[in-house]
């Protein structure tokens, strides 16, 4: 279930729209935050909250890469495999992930800690490789460094 | 006038449309995949591209509307070239598995491929994978073969309402599935099946067993479920009905269809059927020859007669038979056994509703054209969900709904809770008072508009301030005020009243109030009708007041004509109601009754009563497709020919007659037949042909039907008020009697669940509609849940003063707090065996909504 400051989000939201439908998006967005991800649950909830029927809602909902369709961890890495990444070792951080943490792409660690997702160019080629933790960005990332940021994460 | 020019044919047209329409309306095919006529347009496919001069790129002619001066070409190389390469893409995922596919031999994309080509593939690599989905009772989904056309998706949205399917994922992942991913769990319309011009949407009935190409005939008639009568197209094999499709273009429903009229045919050829007549020497029945029932019938019926006259004798006709039948039997009852002891379960409210409403405005106020209803712009909805027992009317609330009309609830209505702008949801037992204030806040806001003097003087009486409702309701002045805002500014309003309204105390009181809003909105009303003939049989004149066409039987100069017509002087004293009958059978006043086509046991209330009210009755004959439980009880049980197996003439709840034919051959006789053949032997002189020849009967002895014959049927002019006479208005003292004050604090009230999925005891024996709704089960809310402590999955005991029942529990938010919802479907388990009920003296139908139940936890 929301929480009660979740569902006053959710009414706000629905109040700067001229229709529940053109709320789905942010609102699923707050359901993804409160849930961690969109749960058959989180669908029926936003659903019941907006009056939009839950078929739609999730026929919205999984056409956008960015909502999740199953449990994620607390934290998401997003790191980035292209190019210049890529020269630059990247597939070598995907396997320190991999060895040190059993973080596999797409992924999740056992403790629900962490989920690593693969993402494309996030325009930090100058300054690669590059990952996004949550929303924190960060770049020359080396082995040592990504153990480094990690810990600061729980 | 719009000129167009297309393939060099000059078309002229009156009115603003697409090209493709255009092109139709010429004779000219385009090819289409993702169009459909009854759907939101969409261009997705490509298929229907088409060359425009002056127009840069090809244009879907789907979409395009047609401009004067426009010159189009449907059929060029290049346009050749581009179908062809669609179609080469389609088929890329396509599995081509038309070998032991159900759709091929009508499958859209099958016809396509076969015209426009590509006949080799240049896609080398492996196709996507997907396992059919069986998971669904009545559904298949195959996803390989979906073309992502969204017919399906708009269907369900955009025309039935449920939103049940939606598209999945995207781009090449695209597909579509319902919420849960497996099972559908929705209305179960199937229209979805009916737009899928592939095999990925299929019903599961009947499965490999037909190609479309072997069904040998197609038979239009009129569904047996509802009194709403859609035409069906019963498509047959060998003498089995292997699927029952919708025809666009039909009066009523315009090719959509319900779960029950889709899926509900299955009864029909069922194993369980009655193959012979049975006898009961000693309480155990034998199966006997026509000659020997007929027979025996005639002998006890005459001694009875004889011994203790016709008012001894009782009849209870049927809403599923058709109008031939429910005329051959009231005029047996009367003319032969010289009884008015005939009526049938319309009793149940939809005749009492009719004639309290006929009686303030006049003959025929209740018979107003189903499609009409989108056209409205409000709705006001009481006493039960029409999207469940009524669907394809529902179906035309929920269109008006999206034309931009106000749906205006009285209680909780699931089917349109997401088309309501408010919904006025009263607390237990305060609907009248409701009423009354909705009715006082119009007169405030509208005044009277002075035509019906009888009515407004009853209108003037009635005072409540909006305070005092919304108090005693227990709902926000806010949505009332809504409420009234929306039902006052409306002009073209239609008032649509369920069964619930009259099967409650003081039903004539709110009825009156409800006719008395309708009045001031000058709306129209629609009575919902659970039967396919509730309508006709009561015009058949099967009830104990009324003789053929609608005439009170109490009026000397009218049973005067039907004297002549039929050659027999008539009993005069108005007879028994179905319930008088049952109290008449308990006090051993009854000697014999005569049951076609019901099942009175189980479709009334107190069952066990009637149940040994009809043990009382010295000689029961029941007429029936199945041994029901009133026929178990018989002396003589005798097998009739049922729907789709005879022809005849239905008349549904906007009065509109329509004509059911015989579309699989049964050994038999049809329910008039056997009744003429049991006549004939007590010395009767009536015969008839067929059924043709008792409707010629009856359009001569009837004022209402005078002149009409089946030609006028079929041709579908056969609307009321047809070309006779109705009756001209004859408004007596409008007569109510107010509900008693009732206190529900901590009681549980049982009250009757009616489901899209069943109706009485037809669709039990339909597999289909069976697995989509397996068993009884009682429904409370999560608030009694929580003050019985009591949790979803519990198996409860119900009792009730009359009898307890055991059943699984389910906790849904759309059952109002203190009640306890159970069906009156499944054996042995209906709602109906723990209900008392008492007679509202107005309407003269039962009151069911007091029936207190307490509950008990007994497992898991």
């Amino acid at each position: 279930m929301f929480s009660e400051a979740a569902k006053k989000e959710l009414q706000e939201i629905r109040l700067r729209y001229p229709n529940a439908r053109a709320a789905l998006l942010p609102a699923l967005y707050v359901a993804q935050r409160e849930f961690g991800w969109l749960s058959p649950d989180a669908y029926e909830t936003v659903s019941d909250l907006l009056g939009v029927p839950k078929a739609i809602a999730r026929g919205v909902g999984t056409f956008y890469a960015m909502y999740k369709h199953k449990p994620a961890g607390r934290n998401i890495v997003q790191l980035c495999t292209n190019v210049s990444c890529m020269i630059l070792g990247a597939e070598r951080l995907v396997d320190f992930l991999k060895n040190k943490y059993g973080l596999e792409p797409g992924g999740t660690t056992q403790d629900e800690r962490f989920s690593l997702v693969i993402m494309e160019c996030i325009g930090a080629c100058g300054t690669a490789p590059a990952m996004l933790v949550n929303d924190d960005f960060y770049e020359n990332l080396t082995e040592n460094y990504i153990e480094e940021i990690l810990q600061r994460y729980k | 006038m719009i000129k167009v020019t297309i393939n060099g044919k000059e078309i002229n047209l009156e009115k603003a449309m697409t090209v493709l329409e255009a092109a139709r309306s010429a004779g000219i095919k385009i090819p289409t995949l993702c169009y459909h006529e009854q759907l939101e347009k969409y261009g997705g496919c490509r298929l229907c591209l088409v060359e425009v001069e002056r127009m840069p790129r090809l244009q879907t002619a789907c979409t395009l509307m047609v401009t004067d001066g426009m010159v189009v070409r449907t059929e060029t190389e290049a346009i050749a070239n581009v179908r062809r390469s669609v179609l080469e893409f389609l088929l890329i995922n396509h599995p081509l598995d038309c070998p032991y596919c159900d759709k091929a031999g009508e499958c859209e994309l099958q016809d396509l491929v076969e015209k426009y080509g590509p006949a080799t593939s240049r896609f080398k690599e492996s196709k996507r994978k997907v396992t059919e989905s069986l998971e669904d009772p009545v559904l298949v989904r195959n996803m390989e073969r979906c073309i992502v056309c969204t017919r399906c998706v708009r269907m369900c949205e955009g025309v039935q309402g449920a939103a049940a399917i939606a598209v999945i994922d995207r781009g090449g992942h695209s597909h579509i599935e319902p919420f849960s991913g497996g099972k559908f769990d929705c209305e179960y319309c199937g229209n979805c099946v009916s737009v899928c011009p592939v095999g990925a949407i299929m019903s599961r009935l009947h499965r490999h067993s037909y190609r479309p190409w072997q069904l040998v005939s197609e038979t239009e008639t009129i569904c047996p479920y509802c009194g709403v009568g859609c035409t069906l197209v019963v498509q047959v094999r060998d003498d089995v009905i292997k699927r029952v499709v919708p025809r666009i273009g039909t009066a009523v429903n315009n090719g959509l269809l319900c779960s029950r009229g889709r899926f509900g045919y299955e009864f029909v050829g069922h194993k369980d059927r009655l193959t012979a007549p049975l006898i009961k020497k000693d309480g155990v029945f034998e199966e006997a020859t026509w000659e020997e029932a007929i027979r025996l019938i005639a002998r006890r019926l005459g001694e009875i007669k004889d011994t203790f006259g016709g008012s001894s004798i009782a009849g209870i006709a049927s809403p599923r038979c058709t109008n031939e039948d429910n005329y051959v039997f009231q005029k047996f009852m009367r003319v032969t056994l010289g009884s008015n002891n005939i009526d049938s379960t319309a009793r149940t409210g939809y005749a009492g509703a009719q004639a309290f409403i006929e009686n303030i405005f006049g003959q025929g106020a209740t018979a107003n054209l189903i499609p009409g209803l989108s056209n409205s712009d409000a709705v006001v909805v009481a006493g039960g969900d029409p999207t469940a027992m009524n669907p394809i009317l529902g179906l035309q609330i929920r269109a008006c709904a999206r034309k931009g009309g106000n749906i205006l609830t009285i209680g909780h209505i699931k089917g349109l809770r997401h088309y309501t702008p408010v919904e006025l949801r009263p607390s237990l037992f305060s609907e009248d008072i409701l009423l009354e204030g909705i009715l006082s806040a119009l007169k405030d806001k509208k005044g009277l508009p002075g035509s019906n003097q009888i009515l407004e003087g009853k209108i003037k009486d009635i005072n409540l301030s909006s305070a005092e409702v919304t108090r005693v309701c227990g709902i926000s002045e806010k949505d009332f005020a809504l409420f009234i805002d929306k039902l006052s500014g409306a002009s073209n309003a239609a008032v649509v009243i369920g069964k619930e309204v009259v099967q409650s105390s003081g039903g004539s009181y709110r009825l009156l109030l409800l006719a008395a809003i309708t009045y001031l909105i000058n709306g129209r009303v629609y009575l919902l009708s659970e039967r396919a003939n509730e309508q006709g049989l009561l015009d058949m004149g099967c009830a104990p007041d009324l003789l053929p066409g609608y005439r009170p039987l109490g009026y000397a100069e009218f049973r005067k004509k039907y004297e002549i017509a039929w050659k027999s002087p008539l009993p005069e004293q108005p007879g028994l109601t179905i319930f008088e009958m049952i109290e008449a059978a308990k006090s051993g006043l009854l000697k014999a009754m005569y049951i076609m086509g019901e099942n009175p046991v189980f479709n009334m209330p107190n069952s066990k009563e009637v149940e040994a009210a009809l043990k009382k009755v010295d000689f029961l004959i029941v007429q029936d497709i199945f041994l029901t439980e009133s026929a178990r009880l018989a002396d003589v049980v005798l097998p009739a020919l049922s729907w789709s197996e005879k022809n005849g003439t239905y008349t549904n709840m906007e009065r509109r007659i329509q004509r059911l034919r015989k579309a699989v051959t049964r050994e038999g006789m049809e329910d008039w037949r056997i009744v003429l053949e049991i006549a004939r032997n007590m010395g009767s002189k009536m015969n008839y042909e067929d059924s043709e020849n008792v409707f010629f009967e009856i359009s001569r002895v009837s004022p209402l039907h005078r002149d009409l014959g089946y030609e006028e049927i079929e041709k579908g002019t056969a609307i009321y008020p047809y070309k006779g006479e109705p009756l001209r208005s004859l408004t007596e003292e409008i007569r109510t009697e107010k509900g008693g004050s009732i206190e529900s604090a901590g009681k549980l009230y049982l009250r009757l669940e009616r489901p899209l999925f069943h109706s009485g005891t037809l669709s039990r024996k339909s597999q289909a509609l069976v697995n989509i709704y397996a068993g009884a089960v009682a429904r409370i809310s999560p608030g009694t849940a929580g003050r019985l402590s009591l949790k979803d999955g519990d198996i409860i005991r119900i009792s009730s003063g009359i009898g307890s029942l055991d059943l699984p529990l389910a906790v849904e938010k759309a059952v109002e707090d203190s009640v306890l919802m159970l069906t009156n479907n499944f054996e042995g388990r209906g709602a109906f065996s723990l209900m008392e009920y008492s007679i509202d003296p107005v309407t003269k139908a039962p009151v069911i909504d007091g029936n207190v139940v307490t509950v008990e936890k007994v497992g898991r």
